[in-house]
């Protein structure tokens, strides 16, 4: 299949490839066109948020309110910080000017004259891709004061991340952008009224983004038909963990998971079997091999399966893994990450965490068990963000899918002497 | 404005779309738990503790964040708002250390509260808790124990919203989580110890205060601050006969929720002090001896007689209640005639803000000079006593309740005085030169009014008994002792002093002197005032009450 996000073109990451190769036309076509043209040309492009919740990005434009004189802004999540997800970093680095020609085109949709693309800290390197590109479009007048000639204006603005997993959270990541301490806010009031300094504001992830350019030159109508119909579109799948090949695909979605282990993959590591399988980011619930035949890689199918898409980061685990320590490393990481603002997920990611050391080390109880979900359950829905599900769920399903691995690592009752 | 119709718990409200639940839930008497919500502050939602059920709301809503809607149907107590609630006293308290034993808040902690109400009763959590710092000198006034921390964030709020300094912040991720100043700063305000009353455990506490007593060995009496012309509403905390602290008392219309660091610490130590005048005194050749009532009063009254009504002046106070005042006056103007009555300025200019403080430091001076304590016709105000006094005009001046010889010009001449009687509470200046030393008390010992700068008459109460006021309840409220009779509590033991209001005081001696003070009690003294002047009429201890009353 043809690539549109990463294609495979020597150099495209530089602007004179792009624009030979047609870069910026979308966005002299999207300058012609009316605001809410684009944004209807999305909504039946049915393109759907790459960021983990799917949700329709013409839609969430449609949000920003019109005619107004106050300034509005667009935050572009590029925190990418969920274990297993490392799609964007490729973005930054193969193809970046479709990334700022899509942020141009947002902006020229809503009205909006500056844009902040955050970048998680780690990513140093690709800031400094990213921010070369930027200086190489200011410089053939894309971005800046009266872009190609028009009366349109906007700025983009890279904001680094200092290493934290919550400011790839939206209303964490706005407070981070302001230089306060990345807690989430409290939704409503929503950022499309209340966002970057209390101003409308739209968030959206970078592949999606990386999307729009697409659509607008190829038309929603030819969008719309690749890949799964309820979520269509080109995706970037990060396959990591026992597979020949880990890395960055892309493919359209609906690509059944055995074929993207296989195919795309090369199959598993030294030909051993599949146990289990975390389709999007460490956040999403864990599948068993042997329900994985027959799932493909878009929204619909996954939740039918008793999971969901995610970011796409599809964490594969053969045979021998121990997934106590996978889901005891899981939950370290939810426990360290977790603001620390809301009572549940404070308290209780480090609780899962300590609990799950114990059946890592043997010490676990039968009731243990039980104590685990019981904890995750008392989190899951009780927080701010989102956060404290994405600490819930692993360990949910974990238990739900393989309680047995559990009961195996209980501590043996020693029997009486008598 | 109700302009909405919800319903809680079966019960139907009107109330209006801007209030939160949690609002609308309290105004009709349905109290939902809540640690990080306070009335005052900015809506942090953080503690979880006030999740309620609302119909067709697919998860649980915080109370504190919500806004009620028409036809809302809220339910704060089925099965799952409980399950929901004894989850986050779980958490809450499984890295909360077992400080109760020792922790000041305890009796009157809200987690402790709340563990009693809402919580399982048990544990099931057997691992290490987390460790942090127990003593951390967040302030010079206030100790900070970060175990105890519950992250609420009402002290970052109180300083960022009311006192409007930036000073505290969080600092760390997860259960890691503590507060800490911003590098450079301390938490110095002049209003830091409020955050001590709104946290809602132990983790603040107030550094003059701590492990001096339980909470609930100790009677509360409701009073006002003497700090200065505000007025603060305030409870003194009292055990042994002894005042060990102070808390705002919540009034809108004074000083909300809050009082000052100045206030709360420096305006009652001298209560409990060694220094106190404990009786009557009369010196006699050169020296004060402790005489008895009688004897002292009888003095004053026999002195004073020997001087030409022009020859004697009388100096009021701001610090003094409006019926110590009124009674003075009279006895000036009505038993003495003398027009020369006055009292002393205690601003400082700049000695203000735009919060609570006041550039006034006394309580009454609305009140003293409304009373009558102002020059009669032709009387001579203080520059005019002291001159007075310089040219030997004024030989005999009678003061109560206000170290006058601090005075810099009158300091200079008032041994030139033939008789100084003076009305104190603690040795001073003033009663080191006084020819008579009446032991007055201090405003936590008396019954009686006070008006502040807004001219709102407020109520002060007796907290600490004198020997007087055993004899004479006179606004006493009752103790532990008196109502549980719990042995362990305040005016059970500790020292009685021999000191008298000074209306009392005045009244007795402008008796012996012809006068016709019928007073029973402080209220029998305020009765008298609101008849005679104007801006008072009307007004009774009763509709004062505990939030006070403005003239009019």
């Amino acid at each position: 299949m043809e690539k549109y996000i990463l294609p495979e073109i020597p150099d495209y990451h530089t602007l004179p490839v792009y624009e030979q190769h047609g870069g910026y036309g979308a966005l002299k076509k999207a300058l012609t066109m009316k605001p809410e043209e684009i944004i209807d040309e999305l909504k039946k492009s049915n393109l759907r948020g790459r960021g983990g919740a799917c949700f329709p990005t013409g839609l969430k434009w449609s949000f920003m309110p019109k005619g107004t004189a106050i300034p509005k802004y667009l935050a572009v999540n590029g925190d990418e910080s969920e274990p297993g997800t490392f799609k964007d970093r490729m973005i930054f680095e193969l193809n970046p000017h479709q990334l700022i020609e899509g942020i141009l085109i947002g902006c020229y949709a809503m009205g909006i004259t500056a844009a902040y693309v955050y970048i998680r800290g780690e990513y140093g390197k690709w800031v400094t891709m990213l921010q070369k590109a930027v200086d190489d479009a200011y410089a053939k007048g894309y971005i800046g004061t009266g872009i190609l000639g028009t009366e349109f204006s906007t700025h983009i603005y890279l904001h680094k991340g200092a290493g934290a997993y919550i400011c790839g959270e939206e209303s964490a990541l706005m407070n981070s952008i302001e230089g306060g301490r990345g807690l989430p806010r409290i939704k409503p009031p929503f950022p499309a009224a209340f966002g970057l300094w209390g101003k409308p504001t739209t968030i959206n992830n970078i592949e999606t983004i990386a999307n729009v350019p697409l659509i607008l030159n190829k038309g929603w109508e030819w969008y719309s038909k690749i890949g799964a119909v309820k979520h269509p579109g080109p995706i970037l799948v990060g396959i990591s963990g026992h597979v020949t090949r880990p890395g960055v695909y892309e493919v359209p979605t609906g690509v059944l998971l055995t074929d993207l282990i296989d195919e795309y993959a090369g199959g598993m590591l030294d030909g051993k079997k599949l146990k289990a399988l975390i389709p999007g980011g460490s956040s999403t619930m864990i599948l068993r091999a042997e329900h994985v035949p027959g799932v493909t890689m878009d929204a619909d199918s996954l939740k039918a399966a008793g999971s969901s898409v995610g970011t796409a980061g599809m964490i594969v685990m053969n045979e021998d893994t121990d997934l106590i320590r996978v889901i005891t490393r899981i939950a370290k990481f939810y426990y360290h990450e977790s603001c620390g603002q809301c009572t549940p997920c404070r308290e209780g990611t480090g609780w899962l965490w300590k609990i799950l050391k114990r059946f890592e080390t043997g010490d676990a109880s039968l009731a243990d068990i039980d104590l685990l979900l019981d904890v995750a359950n008392n989190i899951e829905g009780n927080t701010i963000c989102a956060l404290g599900d994405a600490a819930a769920w692993p360990v949910q399903s974990m238990i739900k899918r393989f309680r047995e691995e559990f009961e195996k690592r209980v501590k043996p009752v020693q029997a009486l002497a008598v | 404005m109700a302009n909405v119709k919800v319903t809680i718990n079966g019960k139907l409200i009107e109330t209006d779309s801007t209030r939160t639940i949690i609002q609308a839930a309290r105004e009709n008497g349905i109290s939902i738990p809540h640690f990080c919500w306070h009335e005052k502050l900015s809506t942090a939602g953080n503690c979880r503790i006030c999740l309620v059920d609302v119909e067709k709301m697919p998860k649980l809503a915080i109370a504190c964040m919500t806004n009620v809607a028409e036809g809302m149907v809220v339910n704060t107590k089925n099965e799952r708002v409980v399950n929901a609630r004894e989850a986050v006293m779980e958490f809450i308290l499984i890295n909360h250390p077992l400080d109760c034993p020792i922790c000041d808040e305890a009796g009157e902690c809200k987690l402790q509260d709340y563990a009693y109400k809402f919580s399982q009763g048990y544990s099931r959590f057997g691992d290490d808790k987390v460790h942090k710092n127990k003593r951390v000198e967040i302030g010079p006034r206030v100790m900070f124990d970060a175990e105890r921390c519950i992250s609420c964030s009402r002290c970052i709020r109180f300083c960022d919203e009311i006192a409007g300094v930036h000073q505290l912040q969080f600092v760390n991720r997860g259960d890691h989580t503590t507060i800490e100043t911003f590098p450079g700063e301390t938490l110095d305000n002049p209003y830091s110890m409020n955050v001590v009353d709104i946290c809602p455990v132990g983790a603040l506490t107030n550094k003059d205060f701590r492990f001096k007593s339980r909470v609930w060995e100790m009677s509360f009496t409701e009073s006002i601050c003497n700090g200065c012309a505000r007025g603060c509403n305030i409870e003194i905390g009292v055990r042994n006969n002894g005042i060990l602290r102070l808390t705002p008392r919540t009034n809108d219309d004074v000083n909300s929720n809050w009082m000052c660091d100045h206030g709360r610490l420096d305006t009652w130590k001298h209560v409990n002090a060694e220094d106190r005048i404990t009786g009557p005194m009369v010196r006699k050749g050169g020296i004060l001896v402790d005489v008895g009532w009688d004897e002292a009063m009888a003095k004053v009254a026999g002195e004073l007689k020997l001087f030409n009504k022009n020859e004697i002046a009388f100096i009021g106070s701001a610090f003094a209640s409006n019926e110590d005042n009124y009674v003075l006056a009279r006895f000036a103007k009505e038993v003495l005639g003398s027009k020369h009555i006055d009292r002393m300025s205690h601003r400082i200019d700049g000695g203000d803000d735009a919060l609570l403080i006041r550039a006034d430091k006394t309580p009454n001076d609305t009140g003293a000079a409304l009373v009558g304590i102002v020059p009669g016709e032709g009387g001579r105000d203080i520059e005019g006593i002291v001159q007075g006094i310089r040219d030997g005009h004024i030989k005999a001046l009678y003061a109560i309740d206000d170290d006058i010889a601090q005075h810099p010009e009158l300091e200079k001449v008032i041994t030139k005085l033939e008789f100084f009687a003076v009305h104190a509470s603690n040795a001073n200046k003033s009663t080191r030169i006084a020819d008579v030393v009446l032991a007055s008390s201090t405003y936590a010992e008396r019954s009686g009014t006070i008006t502040n700068f807004q001219k709102r008459v407020q109520r002060l109460r007796p907290a600490v008994v004198t020997l007087e006021r055993e004899r004479a309840l006179d606004g006493l409220t009752m103790s532990r002792l008196d109502k549980f009779a719990a042995p362990n509590d305040s005016w059970g033991k500790g020292p009685r002093r021999d000191s008298r209001a000074s209306w009392r005081i005045v009244a007795a001696i402008g008796n012996i002197m012809g006068g016709k003070f019928k007073y029973m009690t402080a209220e029998d003294v305020f009765t008298d005032i609101t008849h005679t002047v104007d801006a008072f009429k009307g007004l009774t201890y009763l509709k004062i009450g505990s939030k006070g009353a403005l003239l009019q």
